[in-house]
C-alpha cells in the first residue's frame, strides 16, 4: 500500500520508544529509509530536507557509531549538527538534567538526539522542553533506531518479518537493543526466541511473548535470523558469567552453531563486536551469512528517514 | 485560648479504647478532664461545637525529616512544625538519615530542649552507628539521656551481622527500639524499583521483594539472640509481612511500621517514570499494597509513618532512576489515609490506631488517647470535605509530592497540643 491509499501521515514529533509506533508508522519509516538508502549509494547524497534546522547530538554516554551515524544522517539531510558530549562520570554533576535541558532548549535547536545512562531521560527531556527528542539509547530501556534498522535489514532480505523465527542471544538483561527489537518484532508478528544464561535474563521475561532458552543449540534450530548482543567485558568476569571463554563455548555464535538454523540464516550484531566472546571472527566476516555491515549502512538511512519525518512535522507546526 | 474549654457534638474516635461514638471532651489546663457524651460544661470558658466532625487524638509520626540548617529554601524546623500541625500531627519524630545522621551526643540534649519552642511536640531519634556507616556504635546511652526516643539507621540497614548483634544488644540496656529498614543490602543496593514486569520492561535496576523477607528473618533472629527490641522500619511487601508474622510466633519484641506511600500508591503510579514517585523503599505491586492495608486493619502494623522527606526541585530535576528518593507527606497523609476509609478498606478506628496510641505505646508517651488525665493533644477532622492537593499551598518550602493534584475527601480543621490550638483551617 502506498501512503496515499490510506492518507495517513507520520504523526510523531519524538521517537522515545518503539512502543510509540504502530505498524503503519514503521512502514512509513521503512519506505523513506529505502529511498535514502538508494540516494546514499550515489555521489549526490545531500538533500535540503532539514535545511535551516539544527540537530543537537546530546550524548551522556560515549558512542562512536551511533553518534556518527546520526551526525551523518542529519548532515546529509542538510541540517546543522552540533555535538555535545557530557561526561556523566560523577553521579552528582554541577547541573541537574532539567537545567541542562532548559539551557540547551534556549539555544533553539530543533531536534535533540539523546543518549543517557538512565531509563526515561529522553522522555524527561521531551516533557521539559518543546524540542523534538530522538532516543539514541536510554539505560537498559530502549534504543529504538537500532531496533528499526535491525528490522529494516531483515525486511530487505525477506520482504517481511511476519512469521519469521528470530533468535536474540546474549545479555538480554542489560540490553536496550534487545528490548527495542522484541517490541518491534512482536508487533510485526515475528516468532521471537531469546537465549541467555539465567543470570542475563530479565525478571518476568516469560511474560514478554518470547520463547526463552538457555541451550543455544535448541534455541537456534530453524531460525531465520540470529542476533548476537554485545557482551560487556566486566560482566564476563565472574559476576554474571564465569568467563568470556565459557560464555563463548556455551552462547557464542560460530559456523558450527548455526548449522542447525535455516541454511540462509542471517547473522546480525548491533556492534561493537567482541570477536571470540559472542561471535566467532570467521562468522562475523562471512558475507554468506553476516549482515553486520549492512546493518551499519542501513542505520544511516533509517536515521535519515526518522529525522526527515520528524522534521517534516516540525515544519508543519511552524507553518501553522 | 481559654484555660478551660470543651468540644461538643463530635464523633469521638479513640483507638486506645476502641471507642467510636458521639460525644465531646472537656479540657482543663492542657489536660483532658472529661470525655464522653455527658460532659459537664459548667466550668468551660469556651465551648466549640464540632458540628459532627471527627474528634481524635492528635496524630503521632515516628519518621520525618527536615533539611540541614541553612539549606537555601530548605525545610526548617518551623516549616516542618507548621506542616505537621496542618496535617493534624501533635507529635513528630525526626529520624536519622544520611544528611542528618543524628549520631552525636554533643548537643543532643540541647537540641531536644530547643524543640520546646515549637507548637508541635518534636522528638528526635538517634543514629545507631557513627555516620550511619554501620561499623562503629554511636553514643546511644548519652543520646537516650538527651531525649532520643529510639535508635534508627536511615535508609540502609547495618549490613554486618556482628555489628548489628552488638548494637542491638547494647541498645537493649536503655530499652530503646532499634529501627532498621528491612532490605538485604546486596540485593537492594543501587536499585530504584521493585522487580516486576513493569520495571524489567523499563530496564530499571530493581530489587526482588524477598530482599525484605531476608532482612526481617535476619534481624528477628538477631533480636532473639540479643533480647533487643526490633522495629521494622517501613515494611512494604507481602513477603515482609509474612516474615513478621513468622517472627512474632516467637517471644520477641518486634514492632512494625509502614509508610503512607506504600499503603496508598503502587508501582503503576510511577508508570510514566515521574520522578515524584521515586521513593525508598520503592513503590510495590498492587498485591503488596493490599496486603499492607489488610495488615493495618488486622492491627499488625504498630505505626503508620509519613516518611516526610523534603528534597529540592533540583534533585527531583533528574530522570526517575537518578532522582533523589522521597516525598513530602505530612500535609497529605490524613487525606490519603481517609481515602482508604472512604473506599471501605479500613474503618476510622483501624486507620487512626497506628497514628495515635500505636506509636505512643511504642515510645511510652502519654498522648495519643482520649482519656481523662491525658494531654489534650487533639485533632478535629472534617471527614468529607473535598480538596485537591496543591504543593504550592504546602507550609513546606519544598514541593516534591507524590500526591500532587490528587483529590482527597477529608481535611484537618483544627489541631491542639496541650490544649493549645496550633492549627485552625478556618482562621
Amino acid at each position: 500500500m502506498t501512503r496515499a491509499a490510506f492518507s495517513y501521515e507520520f504523526p510523531h514529533r519524538h521517537l522515545i520508544s518503539v512502543a510509540d509506533l504502530n505498524p503503519v508508522d514503521i512502514s512509513l519509516i521503512f519506505e523513506r529509509a529505502e529511498h535514502w538508502r538508494a540516494v546514499n549509494k550515489t555521489t549526490r547524497r545531500s538533500s535540503d530536507a532539514l535545511q535551516g534546522m539544527t540537530v543537537l547530538n546530546l550524548f551522556f554516554e560515549a558512542s562512536t557509531r551511533t553518534q556518527g551515524s546520526f551526525e551523518m544522517a542529519a548532515k546529509r539531510l542538510g541540517a546543522d549538527v552540533v555535538n555535545f558530549a557530557i561526561a556523566q562520570s560523577s553521579a552528582k554533576k554541577g547541573e541537574s538534567l532539567s537545567d541542562t535541558a532548559r539551557n540547551l532548549a534556549a539555544m533553539q535547536p530543533d531536534i535533540l538526539v539523546v543518549r543517557h545512562g538512565a531509563t526515561g531521560a529522553p522522555s524527561f527531556l521531551a516533557d521539559r522542553t518543546d524540542l523534538s527528542v530522538v532516543n539514541a539509547g536510554d539505560g537498559m530501556h530502549q534504543h529504538p533506531t537500532q531496533g528499526l534498522l535491525d528490522v529494516f535489514t531483515m525486511n530487505r532480505h525477506w520482504g517481511s518479518v511476519g512469521g519469521r523465527r528470530v533468535l536474540i542471544v546474549g545479555d538480554i538483561l542489560h540490553s536496550r537493543v534487545a528490548r527495542s527489537n522484541i517490541g518491534l518484532l512482536s508487533m510485526l508478528g515475528a516468532d521471537i526466541r531469546v537465549c541467555a544464561p539465567p543470570t542475563l535474563l530479565p525478571a518476568d521475561i516469560d511474560q514478554w511473548g518470547v520463547e526463552v532458552f538457555t541451550d543455544l543449540d535448541e534455541a537456534i534450530s530453524d531460525c531465520d535470523a540470529v542476533m548476537a548482543l554485545r557482551q560487556q567485558k566486566e560482566r564476563m568476569a565472574g559476576g554474571f558469567v564465569p568467563s568470556g571463554r565459557e560464555f563463548f563455548h556455551l552462547f557464542g555464535l560460530s559456523h558450527e552453531r548455526i548449522a542447525r538454523a535455516k541454511p540462509d540464516v542471517l547473522v546480525m550484531h548491533p556492534g561493537p563486536m567482541n570477536r571470540g566472546t559472542e561471535i566467532h571472527s570467521q562468522l562475523a566476516d562471512d558475507p554468506k551469512h553476516s549482515v553486520i555491515m549492512e546493518q551499519v549502512e542501513n542505520g544511516v538511512a533509517v536515521r535519515m528517514a526518522i529525522l526527515e519525518l520528524i522534521g517534516t512535522n516540525l515544519r508543519k507546526e511552524d507553518a501553522a | 485560648m481559654s484555660a478551660s474549654f470543651a468540644i461538643t457534638n463530635a464523633r469521638l474516635i479513640d483507638p486506645a479504647s476502641d471507642h467510636d461514638a458521639p460525644g465531646g471532651v472537656l479540657v482543663e489546663d492542657g489536660l483532658i478532664a472529661q470525655v464522653g457524651d455527658d460532659i459537664d460544661l459548667t466550668g468551660a470558658d469556651e465551648v466549640i461545637d464540632a458540628g459532627g466532625k471527627v474528634l481524635a487524638p492528635a496524630l503521632i509520626d515516628l519518621r520525618c525529616a527536615k533539611e540541614a540548617a541553612l539549606t537555601p529554601d530548605g525545610e526548617t524546623l518551623p516549616s516542618l512544625a507548621a506542616s505537621a500541625a496542618a496535617g493534624g500531627f501533635g507529635s513528630i519524630v525526626l529520624a536519622p538519615n544520611a544528611s542528618a545522621p543524628l549520631d552525636k551526643a554533643d548537643g543532643f540534649a540541647g537540641m531536644s530542649r530547643g524543640f520546646a519552642h515549637y507548637p508541635v511536640r518534636i522528638y528526635s531519634a538517634a543514629g545507631a552507628t557513627r555516620a550511619l556507616a554501620g561499623t562503629e556504635m554511636s553514643e546511644l546511652g548519652l543520646m537516650a539521656r538527651g531525649g532520643a526516643v529510639y535508635a534508627g539507621h536511615g535508609d540502609h540497614t547495618i549490613s554486618d551481622s556482628k555489628t548489628l548483634r552488638r548494637v542491638m544488644s547494647y541498645a537493649s540496656q536503655f530499652d530503646l527500639w532499634l529501627a532498621l529498614r528491612p532490605a538485604d543490602p546486596a540485593l537492594s543496593q543501587g536499585t530504584v524499583a521493585t522487580e516486576s514486569d513493569w520495571s524489567s520492561r523499563f530496564g530499571l535496576p530493581a530489587e526482588p521483594t524477598i530482599s525484605e523477607r531476608i532482612a526481617i528473618d535476619r534481624d528477628a533472629s538477631i533480636a532473639a539472640l540479643t533480647g533487643g527490641k526490633l522495629m521494622i522500619d517501613r515494611v512494604s511487601t507481602r513477603e515482609g509481612l509474612s516474615a513478621i508474622r513468622q517472627a512474632r510466633k516467637r517471644d520477641l519484641e518486634i514492632a512494625a511500621t509502614c509508610a503512607i506511600a506504600h499503603m496508598t500508591l503502587n508501582e503503576v503510579d510511577a508508570g510514566a517514570l515521574d520522578s515524584a514517585f521515586r521513593i525508598d523503599p520503592p513503590l510495590r505491586l498492587e498485591d503488596d499494597r493490599r496486603a499492607l492495608v489488610e495488615a493495618v486493619a488486622d492491627g499488625e502494623i504498630d505505626a503508620i509513618v509519613s516518611d516526610h522527606r523534603p528534597t529540592p526541585f533540583d534533585d527531583k530535576g533528574e530522570p526517575f532512576a537518578l532522582a533523589i528518593a522521597g516525598t513530602l507527606s505530612l500535609e497529605t497523609l490524613l487525606g490519603a489515609l481517609l481515602g482508604l476509609v472512604h473506599e471501605g478498606e479500613l474503618t476510622l478506628l483501624q486507620a487512626l490506631r497506628p497514628l495515635t496510641c500505636g506509636p505512643a505505646d511504642l515510645l511510652g508517651l502519654p498522648q495519643g488517647r482520649l482519656r481523662a488525665g491525658a494531654p489534650a493533644d487533639l485533632v478535629l477532622i472534617d471527614g468529607d470535605k473535598p480538596w485537591v492537593c496543591d504543593p504550592a499551598e504546602f507550609r513546606s518550602p519544598r514541593g516534591n509530592s507524590a500526591w500532587s493534584r490528587r483529590r482527597f475527601s477529608g481535611q484537618v480543621t483544627q489541631t491542639f497540643v496541650d490544649g493549645r490550638r496550633i492549627h485552625n483551617y478556618n482562621a
